[in-house]
């Protein structure tokens, strides 16, 4: 996370080599990857970008995924059989004969996804994400990613969205100006007043509530973090007050 | 694949006496310098005629901006010299290297217009040449889109990629075949801002009044009226040297003997 233009989208962008560095060295799997040309690493690193319109350019949906696994050493049949699963993975069976242009912007987001998806890469990026998605559309990227974890993917994130990440991301990293201000568990990264001024972010809600009910003397212990957590406190403190 | 080039026609506020030129007398710059280098096809007087054009981006202090568009076309240069020498048996290298000076000419003239002509300042100096306001708008706005869709193709070709597209192919018709994926979401992408951007500018009411009063006004200058003479004097001299009204020494018509 960070303020905008403090450098994320550039990051992210070396890791599959479509801006290679100018110092320094990348490791993607213990290999250097600066002997590696883009398509070769973007077989491991798959990258979803903000915008899914920039992508999408077939006749039909089932096209646009065929595309995406083209150079892949895959036989016809295999082709079809992903696709088949991806689309039905992705809710977007109904749609199979529809040109992608007619989708809707959430929809065109999860075809995008479902585009690199299909590419089987161990590490999945995503750029903003949960931009311009509704709740639901939002829980179904949260299922898709948890079942990408469960495979032992790796999952790496570009967000503003400060509510989204303290609930679901257990580890965050802060940039600013060109590099990393903050690397670690999330609770404790995004808790930390200075740093999420620095990189132009608010503290999570969650964390504003406790510092409130603290200042009026309401004891909140230290390791409450999630919505339901802070719940089940109040819950659980409102009782004892009342039986008092 | 760069679009680096494109910065040679980015528009930069610099406080130089080219940049407060009246953009007509820069647009006939560009006009006159790229009659003068379609003139000739030798060495010499292209040579010239680049020579008188360097004054103008020494003033503008536009030197860094220049060499880079340069550098960035280099590519079109080695083309144009392999292109022509294979294909021009006599004294073909010799006109590569003249064409080579025509094209830069040609870029350096408008770079040098679209440097430092603001877009606002383009559409006032169209309509003072009885353009129609929105015609000279459409103009502008078209000049002002030009980064906008280098970053767009950046970004579409970066997608792309990420998802094993590759640029490189073997054969022209898979060549072509392999633009498609460029070419769709570009194009696409553009009709779609072209439809936000009419809503936009309806929203904030434009064309609602047939007569138009300006914030900023431009106009002719007595430098201007210098610069507009020189420039006449230029063409006017190059076309007596291209018609042989003028006397000039034999050097003028050498060219490489190969």
């Amino acid at each position: 996370m960070g303020k905008n233009g403090a450098g994320k989208t550039t990051l992210i962008r070396t890791l599959n080599g479509l801006i290679r560095p100018l110092r320094g060295v990348i490791y993607i799997n213990g290999e250097n990857n600066a002997t590696k040309t883009i398509a070769e690493l973007s077989k491991f690193v798959g990258i979803i970008f903000q915008n899914p319109m920039h992508q999408l350019f077939s006749n039909t949906i089932e096209e646009e995924i065929i595309f995406s696994m083209k150079n892949l050493d895959m036989t016809k049949e295999q082709v079809q059989e992903k696709t088949d699963n991806i689309l039905s993975k992705f809710n977007l069976e109904r749609y199979r004969e529809r040109s992608p242009f007619n989708l809707s912007g959430g929809e065109a987001k999860k075809l995008a996804i479902a585009t690199i998806i299909c590419r089987d890469p161990e590490i999945i990026v995503f750029d903003e994400p949960t931009l311009g998605q509704d709740a639901k559309e939002i829980e179904f990227f949260l299922e898709l990613i948890q079942d990408e974890l469960d495979q032992g993917k790796t999952i790496i994130m570009v967000t503003h969205n400060v509510e989204f990440t303290f609930e679901n991301i257990p580890r965050t990293i802060l940039m600013s100006d060109g590099h990393i201000i903050a690397d670690g568990p999330t609770e404790k990264v995004l808790t930390n007043d200075l740093l999420v001024r620095k990189a132009s972010l608010i503290l999570p809600q969650i964390h504003q509530l406790k510092q409130g009910l603290r200042r009026i003397g309401i004891e909140v212990p230290n390791e409450i973090f999630r919505e339901k957590d802070m719940i089940a406190f109040l819950n659980n403190y409102l009782k004892l007050k009342i039986v008092k | 694949m760069s679009f680096e080039f494109l910065n040679a026609f980015k528009f930069l506020k610099k406080q130089t006496l080219i940049h407060r030129l009246d953009p007509r007398v820069k647009l006939l710059f560009a006009i006159i310098y790229t009659i003068n280098a379609l003139m000739f096809t030798e060495i010499m007087p292209l040579l010239f005629i680049f020579f008188t054009l360097l004054p103008f981006i020494l003033i503008g202090k536009l030197f860094k901006q220049w060499i880079k568009s340069i550098r960035s076309l280099s590519f079109l240069y080695v083309f144009i010299i392999i292109i022509n020498t294979l294909f021009i048996t006599n004294n073909g290298f010799s006109f590569s290297i003249a064409m080579i000076i025509r094209i830069t000419i040609m870029i350096s003239a408008f770079s040098l217009f679209f440097l430092t002509v603001d877009p606002n300042d383009l559409a006032l100096s169209l309509i003072s040449m009885k353009i129609p306001y929105e015609i000279a708008f459409s103009f502008s706005l078209a000049f002002r889109f030009v980064p906008t869709i280098a970053i767009e193709a950046q970004n579409i070709i970066d997608s792309q990629q990420s998802r094993g597209y590759e640029m490189q192919k073997k054969g022209i018709i898979s060549q072509v075949r392999n633009l498609f994926p460029l070419l769709v979401p570009l194009i696409i992408g553009s009709i779609k801002r072209a439809f936000n951007v009419a809503e936009a500018l309806e929203s904030r009411a434009f064309g609602s009044k047939k007569e138009r009063t300006f914030y900023f006004t431009i106009n002719y200058t007595i430098i201007d009226w210098i610069i507009t003479v020189i420039l006449m004097i230029l063409l006017l001299g190059f076309i007596f040297i291209r018609f042989d009204l003028l006397i000039v020494p034999e050097w003028f018509s050498w060219s490489l003997p190969v």
